[in-house]
């Protein structure tokens, strides 16, 4: 199925003088996951605002399960589920009650919603601090019982914005996987975010924000062969290697820069280590260390806005 | 933390629900929250107990004074005002409470919900409506057992005046609300409220009557809406004869009424 659940065309708002959107596009096919990239004030979470209702777009269109989201909003969110930058739950309720609250006002019947309730904390691993005030939960629990939270209505959308800022790696990782089964599931799914590889890990196209205009978008692949190479930095023992070193991987088709004991090349592949090495050792050296770097964010902005200029 | 495939999306799916539905679930939610922490109930009773301590001991030999009413006992002159204090204070908390509901990440979560943002303050409402009379019940019982509060109205003209103070707080209260739903912060809230209340309690025939006034802070209390409120609610306390019972209700329901248009639309401007 090629329907889309997420269209977005030309969508501009502003704040006063500041624009926030300044003519954004998007389209998410139905089961994908669509990764929104870009700094702070970049746009991301103006977006998701619009999509999701919250804010009425100044100029443009856009729909979410094939409703408007202006003229449709009562449709789009029963259909949507969103799990903000800060964990949308009350304090004051146990993670239970939360999600029965939640269910109950989506139209649940009392049994429906605690089975529903019961349900999800145990899929998300809140089961044994169903009962406790949502208050003493761990920022990484509390995140999972945001996310049961939007889920309680098997949303056919999903907006995560940020969902893992702040949280630590392990409970990273866990969400990365309950977004994968979801996608699995089905669900379509927009997920805004400051990290490269979360989004090249979770994201089936990409689509760069820059000061409220998309300035790219793609595949992960097409998006790191746009903005270049992958770097290899090399560290040698003695500062005394570096110019033999430097003139070996010159002779080897690279470009090292030098910048103390280290020499950095972009490269087009990690194939290429297996060139640096050899390279090296036919000059007798060997490297104290041999890192690989992905082409980060910044680099995308970089190179991107270079474009742009 | 493994989801089942089947877990998150073969369910039916609910489509939302309507607005009486909404409003109930939205209250019992509010009224959870104030039995799951008490504290609130007693912390906002701690100054109208002051006051009627206070004042039925300083304000004592004002039964003695020209222009009061002849053979009625202080205590029973008093508490009708209490009552209305009580309820005035009691709306002002209505409007702190939605601004901590604003503050609440859950607040966020129901706008992203298929719901009618305007369950949200009517359960505000009827919740705060809830807590007051509890409140105003304790305020009788302790007035009743501590101070010898009997008066000419007996049980039924009691609970009349109790009905008129909770009709007029839940009036103002729907004021409060569209202050908080525009203003969104708590500490200014305070302050308004409190510079609103303090002149209106004081300069009112809730502690004295109107006509042992200095002459200008009488012409203020002639026109203060409050006194309006406290003589009816005194009225029905002490049995005399009825005065400005339906003003008081009309003017409620005017409030409650301009309030609510005003703060339905402060509420639904974008929470940042």
């Amino acid at each position: 199925m090629t329907d889309l659940m997420i269209e977005a065309t030309d969508v501009h708002k502003a704040f006063g003088a500041q624009k926030a959107l300044d003519g954004v596009g998007v389209a998410v096919p139905r089961g994908t996951v669509l990764g929104l990239l870009g700094h702070n004030g970049a746009g991301k979470t103006t977006l998701v605002n619009v999509l999701t209702t919250m804010l009425p777009p100044d100029r443009g269109q856009a729909s979410v399960a094939g409703f408007d989201v202006v003229a449709q909003a009562h449709q789009v969110r029963s259909r949507i589920g969103l799990t903000g930058q800060f964990a949308a739950v009350d304090e004051g309720l146990s993670g239970h009650d939360n999600l029965v609250l939640i269910a109950r006002l989506l139209g649940a019947s009392p049994k429906e919603a605690r089975a529903r309730a019961t349900e999800l904390l145990d899929v998300f691993g809140l089961g044994d601090a169903a009962r406790r005030a949502s208050r003493t939960y761990s920022g990484g629990m509390r995140r999972r019982l945001d996310l049961a939270a939007s889920l309680v209505g098997h949303p056919e959308v999903i907006f995560l914005d940020e969902p893992t800022t702040g949280l630590d790696p392990a409970s990273r990782l866990g969400l990365w996987e309950i977004v994968e089964n979801l996608v699995a599931d089905g669900t379509t799914v927009l997920l805004t975010t400051q990290y490269l590889d979360e989004a090249d890990r979770l994201a089936d196209s990409i689509t760069v924000l820059s000061a409220g205009r998309v300035v790219a978008s793609g595949t992960s692949a097409e998006l790191k062969a746009q903005v270049g190479r992958r770097t290899v930095t090399v560290t040698l023992g003695r500062a005394d290697d570096v110019p033999a070193a430097s003139l070996a991987l010159e002779r080897a088709g690279l470009h090292p820069v030098a910048a103390g004991v280290a020499l950095t090349a972009p490269v087009t592949s990690s194939r290429e280590l297996a060139v640096v090495v050899r390279a090296l050792d036919e000059v007798g050296l060997e490297a104290a260390e041999l890192a690989l770097a992905e082409p980060t964010l910044d680099d995308v902005y970089l190179t991107l806005s270079r474009h742009a200029a | 933390m493994t989801t089942g495939v089947t877990t998150l999306t073969t369910a039916p799916r609910w489509r939302g629900t309507d607005f009486a539905t909404q409003v109930a679930v939205l209250t019992g939610r509010s009224l959870r929250s104030l039995v799951g922490d008490p504290r609130m109930i007693f912390l906002s009773l701690l100054q109208p107990l002051v006051m009627l301590t206070l004042f039925s001991q300083i304000f004592a030999s004002m039964a003695n004074t020209p222009g009061f009413p002849s053979g009625v006992r202080y205590i029973d002159y008093l508490m009708p005002a209490i009552l209305v204090n009580t309820a005035m204070q009691s709306a002002l908390q209505a409007g702190i409470g939605l601004i901590t509901d604003m503050k609440n990440g859950v607040l966020a979560r129901f706008r992203s919900l298929p719901i009618r943002l305007g369950s949200v303050l009517v359960a505000r409402s009827l919740s705060d409506l809830v807590r007051t009379t509890a409140q105003l019940v304790l305020m009788l019982l302790f007035a009743v057992t501590i101070f010898g509060f009997a008066p000419a109205g007996g049980v039924l003209g009691t609970l009349a005046a109790l009905a008129l103070a909770l009709v007029v707080g839940w009036g103002l209260g729907w004021i409060f609300l569209a202050i908080a739903a525009w203003l969104r912060n708590a500490e200014m809230m305070q302050t308004v409220g409190f510079l609103a209340m303090f002149p209106l309690m004081f300069a009112s025939s809730a502690y004295v009557p109107v006509a042992g006034l200095p002459a200008w802070l009488r012409a203020v209390a002639e026109v203060n809406p409050l006194t309006y409120a406290v003589n009816a609610a005194r009225s029905l306390a002490l049995a005399q004869p009825v005065t400005g019972v339906v003003g008081a209700l009309v003017a409620s329901a005017a409030l409650a009424a301009v309030g609510g248009a005003l703060a339905i639309r402060g509420f639904r401007r974008p929470l940042s």
